[in-house]
C-alpha cells in the first residue's frame, strides 16, 4: 500500500474498533455489506444528534451575527426589528442588510458542503471538489467577461458565471469522453482546461482598469458583500431544489462508495446515478459561485469535518451541509468583524479551511507513520 | 494618477450630462447658511435626478469623488481609501482634510454600510465602476441622497456636477477662471511653435507588463490636445484608446517620426518610477527627439479635477519653454 | 487546486522505447530547441532583417535596430531558456518525489511563498523594481519550502503524502494572507498584476546571472538523486532493500527542486503548467526512467516556453502577451490530445 498516494481507504476510513484490516480483506462482499448496514444504522443515530448540535450552533452564530456591526444596536432593537417593531434605518440594517447576509451565508455554505460531499464520495478522494472539472475557473472567466467587457449588471454577472462554469464543465466532460469517462483522463483534461482559463483570467485582470480589476478580484475571492433578499431568495430556491435531488440520490451515492460493482449488485443503476450526482454537485456549486463568487475550501473541508463529527465510514450529505453552513457563517463573521479591515469571506475560508483541512489530513497521515 | 489614467472618456455622455445640469439648474440662491438649511434642489447625474440639500453639512465621498471634492475645498466627513501613490501627489492641507475624515473601506464595493449609516450623512457623492453601483444603490439611498457618476464621465462635466451637488461652486469658479487664463497664456506664447510640431505622449504604469510602454492618449494629454490644440496621435473614432495597448520596448525605435516626445515625470522632474525603465534603454537614448533634447518631462498629478490639472498646465508651460532654444 | 489531486486509477500500459530511440529523441529535442533559440532572436514585434540580426550579434554598432536584438530579444531568449529548463526539471523532481504524476512544483509552497514575499515587499516595504522582487521571491520560496519540509518531517523521515499536505496547508494560509494584503492595497494590487502573469521580458541579464549558480547546484543534485528516485518509485521498502538512503535522497531532491522552482519564479514570476505538463509528457515518451525524464524535461520545457513566447509576440501585434499567459494555451491542447491517445501514465 505504500504507493505514496493516499487512497481513500487510508485517509478517509479511520478503522473502526471492530473492523481490523484482516476482516476487510477476508470477508466476502455479502458479509461486509450486511455488517456495514448494521454499522450504518447505529451511526445514523449519532448523525442526527450531530446535525441537531450543528443547527443549534449555527442559530447561535446567526444571532451573534445579527447583533454585531459598526452600527451599534441593542439586543432589544434587533429583536424588535425582526418582529416588525422598528422602522427606518434600524429596520433596514437588521432586516434588509444583516439578515439576508446571514441567511445567504447559511444557505450557500450548506450548498457548498453538500456539493463537496457528492464529489468526494464520487471520486473517492478527500481532496476532490468541482474545481477539478474546471468549473471555478470557467465561472470566473464568465464573470470577468461580464464585469470587464460588457460592464454588466448583477444578474448578467450571475448568468455569465453560470454559463462560463457550465460550458467549461461540459467541455471538460466532452474532451475527456472516449468510450466512457475515465477518472484520470477527466482530471488531466480538467487541469489542462483550467490552466488555459486561469491564464485567460490573469490576462483579463491585467488588461482592465484598476478599479474594475479590483472589483473583479473581490468577486473572484468570493464575497457576500451587498447580498440582498432578491438574491438570497433566487439562490436559495435553486439550492433547496438541488438539495432535495441530492437527498434522493444519497442512497445510491453511499452504495457506490463501496465500488461500482457492489452498487450494481444492490440494484443501483450506476451510470445514470453518477451522472445525476455530478450534475447536482456541479449545479450546487454553480449556484453559489454565480451568486457570490467562488468561496473556496468549504466544499473540501465541510465533508471531512462532518464525517469526523458524525463518525460515519463514508461521506454523508447532511452533516457536510450543516458543517458547511456553520463554517461559512463563522468565516463571514470573522471576515467582517474580526479582521482588521473587512475582507471577502473567501479569503477567510481559504486561510481557516485550508489551514484546518491541511492540518487534519496531515496529522492523520503523520500518525500512521 | 493610476486610477484615473486608464479611463476612457465618453464625450456624448458628458455632453448630455452637462446639458442636463444646465437644464436642472434651478436651485435658490442668496441668503446665508441658516436660510438654506432644509432646502433642497435637484441635480442630475448618472443615477438620475436626485433631490439633495442646497447646503449639505455632512458629506460622504465614495470612490473617485473624494480627492476632487477635497480639491474644490469640500470637507467630507467620511471617505473611502485613496492609494498611497495618489495621496502623495496632493497638497498637505488637502491630505489633512482626507485624513480627518472617517475611512469607510478600501473601495466602493467594500464600504462598511453600517459605519456609513452611523455617520448620518446628508449627502453621498460617489464615482466608481457602474457595475458596482447597482447592488449598492438601494442601500446608499436609504442612508442619504446619493449622487453617482460612472467612470465614463468627462472630467469637466464631473467637476461641474460635483461642485453643484456638494455646494462648492465658488471654489470651482475660481479654478475654472485660472484654467482658462493658463490655457490662453500657453496658446498665445507657444501657438506658432506647437502648430508645426508633431508630438507623441508616452506613459507607463505600475501595472504595465515589464518591457512595455504605451502611447497614452488619455489623462492630462487630452487637455494638451483638446484645450491647447497640440498635435498628438489619437485613436480612430470608435476604437479603443491607444494607451490601452502596451507596446514592447523594441517598438520605441518607431518613434523617430515624431518631433517631440512627452513623458511622465514626478514633481521634482524625474521620470516617474514606472516610466524609469524606458529612459534607461539604449533605444530611447538613440531616438532623435531624445538626443536633441526634445523629450519633455511633464508632471501630471491627476486629471479628474482642476487643481491637479492646473499643476499640469504649469509643468507643460515650463517644458514648452525649453523648445524655442532648440529651433 | 489541481495539485491536490493525489490519486489516479491504476498504472497504464506504457510502451517503453529502447535506449537507442530515447537517445535519438533527445537529439531531436535538442535540435528543436536550437531552432527555437534562433527563431526567438529573429522574430519580434518589429520586422528586423536577418542581416541586421547577424550584425547585431557579431558586428555590434549603435544602430537603433541592433539594440532591439541585443537589449530585448537576446535577454528574453536566455531567460526563456533558463527559466524553462528550471521549471521542467523542478516539475520532474516533484513528480518523482511524490510519486504523483500530476504534482507541480507549486505543491510544496514554492509559488505561495514567492508570491507572498513579493506581496509583502510591494505592499508593506514599498519595493517597486524587478530586481527587488527577485530576491524577495527567491527568499520567500526557500523559507516556505523549508517550513513545509520541517512540518512534513516525522521522526522517521518524510512521507510524500505528509509533505504535500503540509504544502497545501501552508499554501492556503499564505495564499489567503496574500490576497487580503492585495485587496486592501490598490497600489500593491496594481503593481502585482503584471508580476502575477509571469513573463520573461524586461529582466536585465545582470539580474539573472546571480541565480545561475543555484541552478547549477540544483542540476547536479537532481541527476545525483535520479537513480535513487528510480528505486523509490517502486516503494520505500523496496528502495531500502536496494540500499537507497531515503532521507538524504528526499532532502537533496527537495533542495534541488526548491532552488529551481524558486529561482525560476524569482526571475519570471509564477509560470504555471510547464512544470506539471512537461515531465508528464516526458514520461509518456521515455517511460519510468527518472534520468531520461529529467533530461527530456530540461530540453522540452524551454521548447514550450520559447514557442509560447514567440507566439505571444506576434498574435496580438503590435502588443504582446506575457509568456505565462500563453504557455497554457500552447501546452494544454497538446496535453489533452496526448491524454486522449494514451491509456494512462503511471510512474
Amino acid at each position: 500500500m505504500s504507493t505514496g498516494i493516499p487512497s481513500r481507504s487510508r485517509l478517509a476510513h479511520p478503522r473502526g474498533a471492530d473492523e481490523t484490516p484482516a476482516e476487510r480483506v477476508d470477508f466476502g462482499r455479502r458479509v461486509l455489506v450486511v455488517r456495514r448496514r448494521r454499522i450504518a444504522v447505529r451511526l445514523e443515530g449519532r448523525s442526527v444528534v450531530v446535525c441537531a448540535v450543528l443547527v443549534l450552533a449555527a442559530a447561535g452564530m446567526a444571532v451573534l451575527a445579527l447583533m454585531t456591526g459598526s452600527y451599534q444596536l441593542s439586543a432589544g432593537q434587533v429583536v424588535s426589528a425582526l418582529t416588525g417593531g422598528e422602522t427606518g434605518i434600524v429596520r433596514d440594517i437588521v432586516v434588509e442588510w444583516r439578515l439576508p447576509r446571514v441567511v445567504a451565508a447559511l444557505v450557500f455554505g450548506g450548498a457548498l458542503g453538500a456539493s463537496g460531499a457528492i464529489f468526494q464520495s464520487l471520486l473517492r478522494n478527500p481532496l476532490a471538489d468541482p474545481g477539478i472539472i474546471g468549473f471555478s475557473q470557467g465561472s470566473y472567466t464568465g464573470a470577468l467577461l461580464v464585469i470587464l467587457v460588457i460592464n454588466g449588471t448583477y444578474w448578467q454577472l450571475v448568468g455569465g458565471a453560470l454559463l462560463g462554469g457550465m460550458a467549461t464543465a461540459l467541455a471538460v466532460y466532452v474532451l475527456a469522453y472516449r468510450n466512457g469517462v475515465q477518472g484520470f483522463r477527466l482530471i488531466v483534461v480538467g487541469i489542462g482546461v483550467s490552466a488555459m482559463l486561469a491564464s485567460l483570467n490573469t490576462w483579463l485582470i491585467l488588461k482592465a482598469d484598476l478599479e474594475v480589476a479590483m472589483a473583479a478580484a473581490v468577486w473572484g475571492a468570493g464575497s457576500l458583500n451587498g447580498v440582498s433578499w432578491g438574491r438570497v431568495v433566487v439562490g436559495g430556491a435553486c439550492i433547496a431544489a438541488l438539495l432535495l435531488l441530492a437527498g434522493m440520490l444519497s442512497r445510491p451515492m453511499q452504495q457506490m462508495e463501496l465500488g461500482d460493482d457492489a452498487a450494481a449488485s444492490q440494484g443501483v443503476r450506476v451510470s445514470p446515478a453518477r451522472l445525476g450526482l455530478i450534475v447536482v454537485g456541479v449545479a450546487l456549486t454553480a449556484t453559489v459561485t454565480a451568486a457570490s463568487g467562488p468561496i473556496a475550501f468549504i466544499s473540501l473541508v465541510a465533508p471531512q469535518i462532518g464525517r469526523r463529527l458524525a463518525r460515519t465510514a463514508g461521506i454523508t450529505l447532511a452533516p457536510a451541509a450543516f458543517v458547511g453552513a456553520l463554517l461559512c457563517l463563522a468565516a463571514d463573521y470573522i471576515a467582517q468583524h474580526v479582521a482588521p479591515t473587512p475582507l471577502p469571506v473567501g479569503i477567510i475560508t481559504v486561510m481557516l479551511g485550508g489551514g484546518y483541512l491541511g492540518y487534519l489530513l496531515f496529522t492523520e497521515a503523520r500518525r500512521r507513520l | 494618477m493610476t486610477t484615473t489614467s486608464r479611463r476612457s472618456g465618453s464625450a456624448t455622455a458628458a455632453m448630455f450630462l452637462s446639458a442636463a445640469l444646465v437644464l436642472t439648474a434651478c436651485g435658490s440662491d442668496g441668503g446665508d447658511a441658516d436660510d438654506k438649511a432644509g432646502e433642497t434642489h435637484s441635480v442630475t447625474a448618472d443615477n438620475g435626478t436626485i433631490e439633495v440639500p442646497v447646503d449639505p453639512q455632512r458629506v460622504v465621498t465614495i470612490g473617485n469623488t473624494t480627492l476632487p471634492f477635497i480639491d474644490m475645498g469640500g470637507e467630507p466627513m467620511g471617505v473611502t481609501d485613496v492609494s498611497a501613490s495618489e495621496l502623495g501627489l496632493i497638497p498637505e492641507e488637502q491630505k489633512a482634510t482626507f485624513e480627518a475624515a472617517t475611512n469607510l473601506g478600501a473601495s466602493a464595493d467594500q464600504v462598511d454600510m453600517e459605519q456609513l449609516a452611523g455617520l448620518e450623512p446628508d449627502l453621498i457623492l460617489a464615482q466608481f465602476p457602474e457595475s458596482e453601483f447597482e447592488p449598492l444603490e438601494k442601500r446608499l439611498e436609504s442612508i442619504a441622497p446619493t449622487v453617482f457618476w460612472g467612470l465614463g464621465t468627462e472630467w469637466k462635466a464631473f467637476a461641474d456636477g460635483l461642485a453643484r451637488a456638494g455646494d462648492v461652486t465658488d471654489e470651482l469658479g475660481e479654478q475654472k477662471a485660472e484654467f482658462e487664463s493658463k490655457v490662453t497664456g500657453i496658446q498665445e506664447t507657444y501657438g506658432e511653435i506647437i502648430d508645426d510640431i508633431s508630438f507623441v505622449n508616452l506613459d507607463r504604469w505600475a501595472s504595465s507588463d515589464p518591457g512595455t510602454y504605451s502611447i497614452a492618449d488619455f489623462g492630462c494629454v487630452e487637455i494638451a490636445q483638446d484645450d491647447i490644440g497640440m498635435d498628438f496621435p489619437e485613436a480612430a473614432e470608435g476604437q479603443d484608446p491607444l494607451g490601452w495597448t502596451s507596446l514592447p520596448f523594441e517598438q520605441l525605435a518607431e518613434l523617430s517620426e515624431y518631433d517631440v516626445i512627452t513623458y511622465p515625470v514626478d514633481a521634482e522632474g524625474r521620470p516617474t518610477e514606472p516610466f524609469a525603465p524606458v529612459v534607461e534603454t539604449n533605444t530611447w537614448k538613440a531616438l532623435p527627439a531624445v538626443s536633441s533634447g526634445r523629450a519633455l518631462g511633464v508632471f501630471c498629478p491627476g486629471n479628474n479635477s482642476y487643481g491637479p490639472v492646473l499643476q499640469y498646465l504649469d509643468s507643460l508651460d515650463a517644458a514648452l519653454a525649453t523648445l524655442p532654444a532648440k529651433e | 487546486m489541481t495539485a491536490l489531486v493525489l490519486r489516479h486509477d491504476g498504472p497504464g500500459t506504457v510502451t517503453v522505447p529502447g535506449p537507442r530511440r530515447r537517445l535519438i529523441g533527445l537529439v531531436v529535442a535538442l535540435a528543436a530547441l536550437l531552432v527555437l533559440l534562433a527563431l526567438s532572436v529573429m522574430i519580434g514585434s518589429t520586422a528586423i532583417a536577418p542581416s541586421v540580426v547577424w550584425d547585431a550579434l557579431f558586428h555590434p554598432s549603435d544602430d537603433i535596430d541592433q539594440f532591439a536584438i541585443r537589449d530585448y530579444r537576446l535577454p528574453r531568449t536566455v531567460v526563456g531558456l533558463v527559466v524553462g529548463a528550471a521549471l521542467g526539471l523542478s516539475g520532474a523532481l516533484i513528480q518523482a518525489l511524490t510519486r504523483n504524476p500530476l504534482a507541480d512544483p507549486g505543491i510544496l509552497g514554492v509559488h505561495a511563498g514567492a508570491s507572498f514575499a513579493v506581496t509583502v515587499a510591494v505592499g508593506v516595504l514599498g519595493v517597486r523594481d524587478i530586481g527587488g522582487y527577485m530576491w524577495f521571491a527567491f527568499a520567500g520560496a526557500l523559507v516556505v519550502t523549508i517550513t513545509v519540509l520541517g512540518l512534513g518531517s516525522t521522526r522517521r523521515g518524510q512521507s510524500p503524502v505528509v509533505l504535500v499536505l503540509a504544502g497545501v496547508c501552508v499554501g492556503a494560509v499564505l495564499g489567503g494572507a496574500r490576497e487580503a494584503l492585495q485587496l486592501t492595497d490598490p497600489d500593491a494590487f496594481d503593481a502585482l498584476r503584471s508580476w502575477n502573469a509571469g513573463s520573461v521580458v524586461g529582466r536585465p541579464l545582470d539580474l539573472v546571472w546571480p541565480i545561475l549558480p543555484f541552478f547549477a547546484v540544483a542540476l547536479v543534485l537532481a541527476f545525483a538523486v535520479s537513480g535513487p528516485l528510480n528505486a523509490m518509485a517502486l516503494g520505500d521498502e523496496l528502495a531500502l532493500a536496494q540500499g537507497v538512503r531515503l532521507v538524504r535522497t528526499r532532502v537533496f531532491a527537495i533542495v534541488a527542486l526548491t532552488l529551481l522552482a524558486g529561482g525560476a519564479t524569482a526571475i519570471a514570476g509564477p509560470i504555471g503548467f510547464v512544470g506539471l505538463m512537461i515531465p508528464h509528457v516526458a514520461r509518456w515518451i521515455v517511460g519510468p526512467h527518472q534520468r531520461w525524464i529529467f533530461a527530456y524535461s530540461v530540453l522540452l520545457a524551454p521548447i514550450l516556453l520559447l514557442a509560447s513566447d514567440i507566439l505571444g509576440r506576434v498574435v496580438m501585434h503590435p502588443s504582446e502577451i506575457p509568456v505565462g499567459v500563453v504557455t497554457a494555451f500552447v501546452g494544454a491542447p497538446v496535453l489533452i490530445v496526448l491524454v486522449r491517445r494514451t491509456k494512462a501514465s503511471g510512474l
